[in-house]
């Protein structure tokens, strides 16, 4: 205790380390539900999840992780990133040269760009699976419409994210693949050529098309999709929490459960007596009175099964876990397969193919049928498809769950337009040779 | 008990007030500029001057070019044409999505996309939507060839030297 009228200063001094922890940490370790509420809403870090969480959306067969691990990816990237810009020169002359001194003399540099590569390639790839599960599982019903769209809007970021880091290097790769690229872009009616000028600052791939693209790289767009991402995470909590299935599919052994629904305003502060006195039977069943609070439809009451655990330490756990693991697997990855380096600029001699990102060849694919069709017309009828799918199938059914079998319409759908762009990317990838020509990879 | 004073603004009905008025019209112009300023960002980040290869230039005397000749200057993304007295400076720039064309035995092939042309630039095979472009071609006065890749002429016209 320090807080006697008598202090030596001796006493100020031993009592320090943990009035200095206690000043950062205001809550020990916690043992009761209080401290595990107060954990979960007094820290910063922590404030943005629930007090309590519903089994349903710890369960990994649910929801894969693949949410946590897109954004542990892009935290990787950031932090790689920034490193990796210490030593990166956004210049014709001196880029590549920078990639083979990664390479040869900066110290773990060729580990940080293979990590950046990596969990790029990995973030278009869990990024793709999230909305896969999101959609298989009915989650995009209302409320969560506009969180669907924020998702689709993430997907296009992350994927301009990654197309802007390719540029960078400097070597054939990058700078056909960007060619190529930015040539789709210009077909797009009206605007395209606009575009195509504006994004290269120049009619052809060069020095200011670098300095462009760097500047979207580092500062533009991880800005926006920060920015994204924050209101992704914020909708999750206002929408409910994620998707679950109703009591009687979840738990069909209890029997119908009698589901009650606030739908009106809750009450934040009783003005008059009267009004307190109306609120007073609804928060008298509550067992935890912090999520009364919250406005909404989804504010659990009355004799529904409490089907849900308190985020500290249960939520809390799983996603450090998620965060290792992820870590664990960029590491892994980066240790066993180097990022490709290919030959210095060369504007005089494409590569034979020139091929873009894999997650980029099936619309590469698709180009070589028709430039204008493949390149802008279909994608941007998918586009928006994909963001007025919420808008679309208003049916309330089957929402949390895989596979619903009143989802089927819905998911066959879906799963169709998975599947075609998977073969169309595994085309480009694996049977297209030289001048786009059909090849056997056997 | 003091007469109630008549309220110096009707704000019932539609009656356009002077306050009205005058509230609209700032607001429009406050907003108004907002946005004119965020727009002006469009016009910032698009280049006046580029840095890059000069559209117009000189590519030096006809006799560098012998009959029959079919010289690709990729750095340029031109290729110079010459059959007897007539020359010509056709793109080499892929109408697809912007590869560099090379010169093949029976006209021009891409490498991206698989796009072929014939030795006039005219389609023959692949996604290519139009045939490569003439561009206009010229004698300066000091006697060297100057291409202008910024004037496209009509396929076949020669210039003769």
């Amino acid at each position: 205790m320090t807080n006697q009228t008598t202090t030596s200063p001796w006493k100020t001094l031993v009592a320090l380390p943990e009035n200095i922890w206690r000043s950062i940490f205001r809550n020990p370790l916690p043992s009761s539900d209080l401290g595990r509420a107060s954990t979960s809403f007094t820290n910063f870090f922590l404030h943005l999840h629930p007090v309590k969480v519903h089994r349903n959306s710890l369960k990994v067969s649910f929801t894969l992780g693949l949410g946590l691990i897109s954004f542990f990816l892009f935290f990787i990237l950031v932090v790689t990133g920034i490193l990796l810009m210490f030593y990166y020169v956004p210049s014709t002359t001196q880029a590549y040269d920078r990639m083979l001194d990664l390479r040869g003399t900066v110290a773990f540099g060729i580990f940080l760009r293979n990590m950046h590569r990596w969990a790029a390639h990995g973030m278009v790839a869990a990024v793709f699976l999230h909305m896969c599960r999101v959609f298989l599982t009915g989650s995009y019903k209302p409320p969560r419409e506009f969180n669907w769209v924020l998702g689709v809007l993430l997907l296009l970021v992350t994927l301009f994210m990654s197309f802007t880091g390719y540029l960078l290097p400097w070597d054939q790769l990058a700078f056909w693949a960007i060619t190529v690229g930015t040539s789709i872009a210009s077909y797009a009616p009206l605007v395209g050529k606009e575009v195509k000028f504006i994004l290269l600052g120049d009619s052809t791939v060069g020095q200011e098309a670098l300095l462009r693209f760097y500047v979207l790289h580092v500062a533009v767009l991880p800005a926006v999709l920060s920015l994204l991402v924050a209101i992704h995470f914020w909708r999750i909590r206002k929408d409910g929490g994620l998707s679950r299935p109703t009591e009687e599919d979840a738990f069909p052994a209890d029997g119908p459960a009698q589901v009650e629904i606030v739908s009106g305003p809750a009450v934040i502060m009783a003005t008059s007596p009267a009004a307190a006195a109306a609120a007073q039977p609804v928060l008298q069943k509550r067992q935890y009175g912090i999520q009364g609070l919250v406005r909404g439809p989804f504010t659990k009451v009355g004799n529904v099964p409490d089907r849900s655990v308190f985020a500290w330490p249960n939520l809390f756990m799983a996603e450090l876990l998620g965060f290792l693991i992820t870590v664990a697997g960029v590491l892994l990855v980066s240790l066993y397969f180097n990022a490709p380096l290919e030959e210095p600029v060369n504007i005089m001699h494409p590569p034979n193919p020139a091929k873009a990102p894999w997650y980029f060849l099936g619309l590469q694919e698709q180009v070589s049928y028709s430039a204008f069709w493949g390149g802008v017309g279909i994608p941007t009828i998918e586009v928006l498809l994909l963001l007025l799918v919420p808008y679309i199938d208003r049916k309330i059914a089957g929402v949390g769950r895989w596979f619903a079998r009143e989802r089927l319409l819905a998911n066959s759908l879906f799963l169709t337009f998975v599947i075609v762009n998977v073969i169309l990317i595994i085309i480009g990838t694996f049977f297209r040779g030289p001048n786009w020509e059909f090849v056997s990879p056997w | 008990m003091k007469t109630p004073v008549k309220p110096a603004i009707e704000e019932s009905g539609d009656a356009m007030t002077r306050r009205r008025v005058l509230s609209w019209l700032s607001g429009f112009g406050l907003f108004g500029s907002l946005i004119i300023t965020a727009l002006s960002n469009l016009i910032f980040i698009k280049p006046r001057a580029t840095y890059g290869q000069p559209n117009r230039f000189s590519i030096g005397k006809p006799e560098d070019f012998p009959s029959g000749a079919r010289v690709s200057l990729d750095t340029r993304r031109v290729c110079i044409v010459r059959e007897g007295d007539k020359i010509a400076a056709i793109s080499t720039t892929c109408t697809h999505l912007g590869c560099i064309v090379s010169v093949s035995e029976t006209g021009f092939s891409c490498p991206c996309h698989g796009s072929r042309y014939d030795q006039d630039g005219n389609v023959t095979g692949g996604p290519a939507p139009r045939a490569l472009p003439w561009f206009q071609i010229s004698l300066a006065p000091n006697g060297d060839i100057e291409v202008d890749k910024d004037t496209e002429i009509e396929a076949g016209n020669y210039l003769r030297v």
